[in-house]
């Protein structure tokens, strides 16, 4: 007997669904579900976010709570959720156009911010529901209908954009390795943290015929002959394995140290000179005598500083004066003063 | 207690008031404080989560899950942010999502001039997004109004199920005065919606039915949500017809201004009435029908090229003058020359 009841996690009464025969999005889906099914994962913890295209229908099919974002933001909007609800699963069911291309930026920085969020690309190598123009993970020398001389620019390769730093999980593998698929869909709902799972899919309809196949089943021999699976631990992946890759955060995040405030010792004025202010104006800078101010009732020896070199005055600070209303409005801090040494207190 | 305060700090503690617990945004002259504020106040309380987001994209669909998920939940920026929030402000609209976003009006287009007042976003969000929408926005002219209006905005997008505008500029967001929040008396509206993780509903910017399902090729269903959502959207509007009017005994003349030009025209309440709308969109059609009725010549002071003119001439179905500040040259005297010039001149 055939265990069915991953259906609970599907709205059947929405079926039949959108896509054409051969698409291998239901795969993707389907193995989503059980996935959660067996985790026990349900309406009531679980929230799946889609974007735009055919596999950005896949959250209207989910028996969920469910996002259908804009073109490109699913990662924004799941990311969001994690933020103010913390005790719901959420999974975010999408294809690489909407992920890797539209969404480039969020999908940088959201994996950067490592939420709690669990990614399925479903990855056909084309623009679908649009009619197969070329995408960023289309294969060079593709023909598709925006690159009717074969594509032109190397794919963009989502396992070194997201294992470039720790932590991360990235799983490729594809639909016609279903073992391979469960695997990788289960470990990646388990883990803690931004988990992307690359899912190679076949769109027989919009880019299998123009390459030439004339059934979703020569795609997946196609892929067969594509990929191998690769097991055990692994550093990264080639562009022909199917596998995880996956990093904790081994290392403490390195703080720039902020460079302390060199403290001097506190002064002992009580043992230095006494200057009134009469006295105090002596000592102005003219004729070789050195310049002292007052700050808050300390007397400080600047003679030394850059700005008040054989000058009297620096804008409005004079010399031989008590300076102390003076730079507590000044745009500087007090600590300029404190470079200086005191030499003696304020009568 | 009396404190001294800028017209942003005010709508951050009137978006607390109103029970805010998310906040989203990107960098902006000249809302960048607002954002500061939630970092610091995320600090503090952990109930109110915040997030610096890649761009204004984000911030703004961040915004609008918040909303879905559960909490009150706010963004602010400015007019090239704005711009960038359109798309999320379409979805916002159609997933009914109720939350603020604050547009402190500056110079532009583009970058413009990014520390200079303006009011010439009226357009953008008024339907700045693909398709048809019925969005709300207010505008406050003082400190204490942008408290004041927050709260009033949190009640008014939990009414209408929809994103709401708070307007400000770059005069007004910078604004000191000083106010006494703890005695301004404020009615804030519970949360509505459904948290997420209750049921099994689909939140989607595609054409829908009740139960959430798409419906793409339906013009009857399509036409019935529209019309829901319009008419709740009317119903949450007609409950704050804000505005203010200053009539003046024998003036001729009516002055039409809102926001900080609103401020810098009030010496002139002698000799011209003055009329200030507070809610900008939906327009204060009856309003405006019914109080410039008696004047022979209306005036629209405002910091955009006619752009709140030309809905005041749609409503009232007269032409009216204008006096358009450009650039950011908010300055009585030069408004009062340009009214002194309009008024020598033939009445439109």
């Amino acid at each position: 007997m055939i265990d069915r009841s991953y259906k609970d996690l599907l709205k059947m009464q929405r079926f039949p669904h959108t896509w054409c025969p051969g698409c291998g999005i239901g795969a993707v889906m389907k193995n989503v579900a059980m996935a959660l099914k067996e985790l026990g994962w349900n309406h009531r913890n679980t929230v799946a976010v889609s974007g735009i295209g055919c596999s950005g229908r896949m959250a209207s099919y989910m028996n969920l709570d469910a996002l259908h974002t804009p073109h490109g933001r699913a990662l924004t909007a799941a990311e969001t959720i994690k933020t103010v609800r913390p005790d719901l699963h959420v999974i975010v069911l999408s294809g690489d156009g909407d992920l890797a291309s539209i969404g480039g930026n969020h999908l940088l920085h959201t994996s950067r911010r490592n939420p709690d969020i669990t990614v399925f690309c479903n990855d056909n190598e084309i623009y679908g529901l649009t009619g197969g123009q070329a995408g960023p993970t289309t294969p060079i020398g593709t023909k598709t209908l925006t690159s009717p001389r074969g594509e032109a620019y190397l794919p963009l390769r989502l396992n070194r954009l997201l294992t470039r730093q720790p932590p991360y999980f990235f799983a490729r593998t594809s639909v016609f390795h279903l073992n391979h698929l469960k695997t990788c869909i289960q470990e990646a709902l388990q883990w803690q943290g931004f988990s992307f799972v690359d899912i190679v899919s076949d769109c027989i309809e919009l880019n299998g015929r123009r390459l030439g196949f004339k059934t979703a089943h020569q795609m997946f021999k196609w892929f067969d002959q594509r990929f191998h699976i690769v097991e055990g631990r692994r550093d990264h992946l080639e562009d022909d394995e199917l596998g995880i890759v996956k990093a904790e955060t081994t290392l403490e995040p390195t703080v720039q140290p902020v460079p302390e405030a060199e403290k001097k010792a506190e002064p002992k004025t009580e043992t230095l000179p006494s200057f009134t202010l009469e006295e105090l104006q002596r000592f102005d800078g003219k004729e070789g005598r050195p310049i002292y101010i007052a700050y808050k009732g300390k007397v400080y020896d600047i003679s030394k500083s850059p700005l008040f070199q054989g000058e009297k005055r620096m804008r409005c600070h004079v010399a031989g004066k008590d300076l102390t209303r003076e730079i507590d409005i000044a745009p500087h801090g007090e600590d300029l003063v404190f470079r200086f040494q005191v030499v003696g207190r304020l009568a | 207690m009396k404190r001294l305060l800028s017209g942003n700090e005010a709508i951050f503690q009137g978006a607390l008031r109103a029970g805010a617990r998310y906040f989203a945004g990107y960098p902006i002259s000249p809302t960048s404080e607002i954002l500061q504020q939630a970092a610091a106040h995320a600090d503090v309380d952990p109930n109110f989560r915040f997030l610096q987001a890649e761009d204004e994209i984000a911030a703004a669909i961040a915004t609008i899950s918040a909303a879905l998920s559960g909490v009150k939940a706010f963004t602010a920026t400015s007019g090239p942010g704005f711009s960038l929030m359109q798309e999320a402000l379409g979805w916002g609209h159609v997933v009914e999502a109720p939350c603020v976003f604050v547009n402190s009006m500056r110079v532009g287009p583009s970058t413009g001039m990014p520390t200079q007042p303006a009011q010439s976003d009226l357009l953008q969000i008024k339907g700045g997004s693909s398709g048809d929408y019925h969005p709300i926005a207010f505008y406050p002219n003082s400190v204490e109004e942008c408290f004041r209006l927050t709260v009033t905005a949190f009640n008014a997008a939990e009414e209408s199920l929809s994103p709401v505008i708070l307007l400000s500029d770059a005069f007004l967001s910078h604004l000191y005065e000083i106010v006494d929040l703890e005695g301004v008396e404020t009615v804030s509206v519970p949360r509505t919606r459904e948290p997420l993780g209750t049921g099994k509903r689909l939140f989607t910017g595609i054409s829908h039915d009740k139960m959430g399902n798409t419906r793409t090729s339906h013009p009857d269903i399509y036409r019935d949500w529209f019309a829901e959502v319009k008419a709740r959207h009317d119903g949450a509007a007609r409950k704050v017809p804000l505005h203010e009017y200053l009539p003046c005994r024998g003036a001729g003349t009516l002055l039409i201004a809102f926001g900080i030009t609103s401020r810098i025209v009030s010496p002139l309440k002698s000799r011209f009435s003055l009329f200030r709308p507070i809610r900008m969109v939906p327009v204060l059609e009856d309003e405006l029908r019914e109080i410039t009725r008696p004047y022979h010549r209306i005036i629209v002071v405002e910091g955009s090229d006619g752009q709140y003119a030309s809905w005041v001439e749609c409503a009232i179905g007269r032409k009216v003058d204008r006096v358009s500040c450009l650039g950011g040259g908010f300055k009585l005297q030069w408004i009062r020359n340009q009214i002194e010039e309009t008024l020598k001149g033939e009445a439109p």
